[in-house]
């Protein structure tokens, strides 16, 4: 069919620029084609996502029940055994617990600075249109270079920070990555820093779209700033928020650059999250089979997430759902 | 409002002010150390407190373009690979996700929704779950440090957003345009060509450009699939640090050089950066 319409298409074209009368007959629909001419449409992207995605899972799921290793020798059958090994293994437990924290801590942290900056940047004015473009800047360094930066701010020696703490009368030689709860304040700062603008700008967005009626009522009632932003304004924010926490949460699961090159994992295993597990495992320790569990185990925690996504990024963009 | 109770409502609006020139000051410091101590003299690139005032030079950018400084090749070649991989990757998100996207606003293709969704839902795949089988098929493939290793899985965990951009804004195409034409007897592909296309050149630059960034910026596949001939610029910035301390001009000068191109991009694009990683949700 789309052969014979190519053929066609430059008679069609002509009469269309001639402004000469209709067809005589409208054989198919514009967004009709039936179900074939969609699936040939749909197939290179299917084919390739599936081949990225469905396929390495269930590669991953046929080496967890295997001893298999990265330097060959051909693995044997042992059941469940990498899962009980991932379960019982304090090391996999601590990063799992640490995972779930860093996702928690970063993601509360950057909602609520990034409702703060929004309220004021939401007001259109010249200056604020300045501020935003300035405050989407971290937001466009790759992760690996800020992560870098960070790594030589921090530096006890040399590192700005350090020296800047010192002039304000804060400690001046603090090793902050040679301490976990240090280390964990610098990644969580460096996701702050990176991240913060993007929440910022999605509530700003939600804020701007918010119909200002309701506010003016408020006011005329006599209701106060703080009074009408706590139970005018935020409560018609909420979708915008669920976007933000839910976009947020996705990628701070997928987080890696940040914590292998600022810690490495460390001090120690300290700030060894599931992906850094998992990639020393696999590919350091080449252990395919056991991090294989883990992976999968980690595949199936964010794929609890896939409802919420569907519901609160789905439904708001889906045209056919409004 | 301002008139009754100038205090209560003047203050609050302060503290907002401050705290986001506060917020933007801060935020600043880690671009400007990158950006100085790139242009800073050998000498006083590590000098506490920091140099403020020095005569610019070039010489860092100069040194590690030509390669040798601790890398297994100039710079120049890591950022030639990451723009090949880019275009590349860039290339195919877009030739792979228009397609799919017109099939998926096709009104009689009865797998749309659920067509939809799955591709949506695979935005929360972890990349870490797919680097170690394809690091294991691509040794099988002999093709480990080649660009198609990479370009591949770039293209398929861009297509989610690209996807979702490209359906959303053929949806917002009245209908009535693509049948006013075809009552005019427009043929499919005059349709496609004439009407539409014209029409989501927006779009299509707004997913490209999005698709472009990350793909720059991308960090796992390339430090597992790569060894020395496919090498992006993100994995040999890292080796600017070494055990026996860092070199800061080479390392902020190779920083600068990775993110001058994105942070262009993204001023470019500005809000609809937000917009179209958000899929669409926030205009």
């Amino acid at each position: 069919m789309d052969t014979h319409d190519s053929q066609h298409a430059g008679i069609s074209t002509a009469r269309v620029e001639a402004g000469m009368r209709p067809a005589a007959a409208v054989t198919s629909r514009p967004g009709g084609g039936g179900q074939l001419g969609a699936w040939v449409l749909m197939a290179p992207a299917l084919v390739v996502l599936l081949v990225m995605t469905v396929v390495p899972a269930v590669y991953l799921l046929y080496s967890s029940f295997r001893s298999e290793s990265l330097l060959g020798g051909s693995g044997s059958f042992v059941g469940l055994q990498n899962y009980r090994d991932a379960v019982s293994d304090p090391g996999q437990r601590h990063a799992l617990g640490i995972t779930v924290a860093f996702v928690v801590a970063a993601v509360v942290v950057e909602t609520v600075l990034g409702l703060l900056l929004a309220v004021p940047l939401a007001a259109q004015s010249r200056s604020n249109n300045i501020a935003v473009t300035v405050m989407l800047l971290p937001f466009a360094v790759t992760p690996v270079v800020s992560a870098l930066i960070t790594r030589e701010l921090l530096n006890p020696n040399y590192g700005w920070i350090d020296y800047f703490m010192g002039l304000v009368g804060l400690p001046s030689h603090v090793e902050w990555l040679s301490n976990p709860t240090t280390a964990w304040i610098a990644v969580l700062g460096l996701d702050v820093w990176q991240w913060t603008p993007f929440v910022a700008l999605i509530l700003m967005a939600g804020l701007q779209s918010l119909p200002q009626d309701p506010v003016e009522a408020a006011a005329l009632d006599g209701a106060g700033p703080w009074q009408t932003f706590r139970y005018i304004t935020l409560p018609m924010l909420t979708p915008f928020l669920a976007i933000a926490v839910v976009l947020r949460t996705i990628q701070a699961f997928k987080t890696f650059d940040s914590f292998k090159v600022l810690t490495g994992g460390g001090p120690g295993t300290s700030t060894e999250i599931l992906n850094l597990n998992i990639y020393r495992v696999a590919l350091q320790s080449f252990r395919t089979g056991a991090a294989a569990a883990v992976a999968i185990l980690f595949l199936i925690l964010l794929t609890l997430l896939v409802p919420v996504l569907l519901r609160v990024v789905g439904r708001g963009t889906d045209p056919e759902e409004a | 409002m301002n008139q009754t109770t100038p205090g209560r409502s003047r203050h609050p609006r302060l503290i907002g002010r401050f705290l986001v020139w506060l917020w933007l000051l801060a935020s600043m410091v880690p671009l400007l150390f990158m950006l100085t101590t790139s242009l800073k003299p050998a000498g006083v690139a590590r000098q506490i407190p920091p140099t403020w005032f020095f005569r610019p030079t070039f010489d860092n950018y100069a040194q590690i373009l030509t390669g040798g400084n601790g890398t297994s090749a100039g710079f120049g070649r890591l950022l030639f690979n990451s723009a090949a991989v880019t275009l590349g990757a860039t290339a195919l998100t877009i030739a792979l996700a228009l397609p799919a996207a017109y099939a998926l606003t096709m009104r009689h293709f009865r797998a749309r929704r659920g067509l939809s969704s799955w591709i949506l839902s695979t935005y929360m795949f972890p990349p870490i779950v797919a680097v170690i089988p394809i690091f294991i098929y691509a040794g099988k493939l002999g093709v480990i440090d080649t660009y198609p290793v990479l370009i591949v899985p770039y293209a398929a965990f861009n297509l989610p957003i690209a996807v979702w951009i490209l359906r959303s804004s053929i949806h917002q195409i009245p209908y009535e345009i693509q049948e006013a034409a075809m009552v005019d007897g427009a043929s499919r592909a005059t349709i496609l060509r004439r009407i539409l296309w014209p029409l989501l050149i927006p779009s299509v630059a707004t997913a490209a450009i999005l698709s472009a960034i990350l793909s720059w910026n991308e960090f796992l596949f390339a430090l597992s699939l790569t060894r020395s001939a496919a090498k992006t610029s993100p994995v040999g910035v890292q080796e600017f640090t070494g055990m026996f301390g860092t070199q800061w001009g080479a390392l902020t000068a190779a920083g600068s050089l990775i993110v001058a191109p994105i942070l262009v991009m993204t001023l470019v694009l500005r809000r609809r950066i937000v917009s179209g990683l958000s899929f669409g949700a926030v205009k």
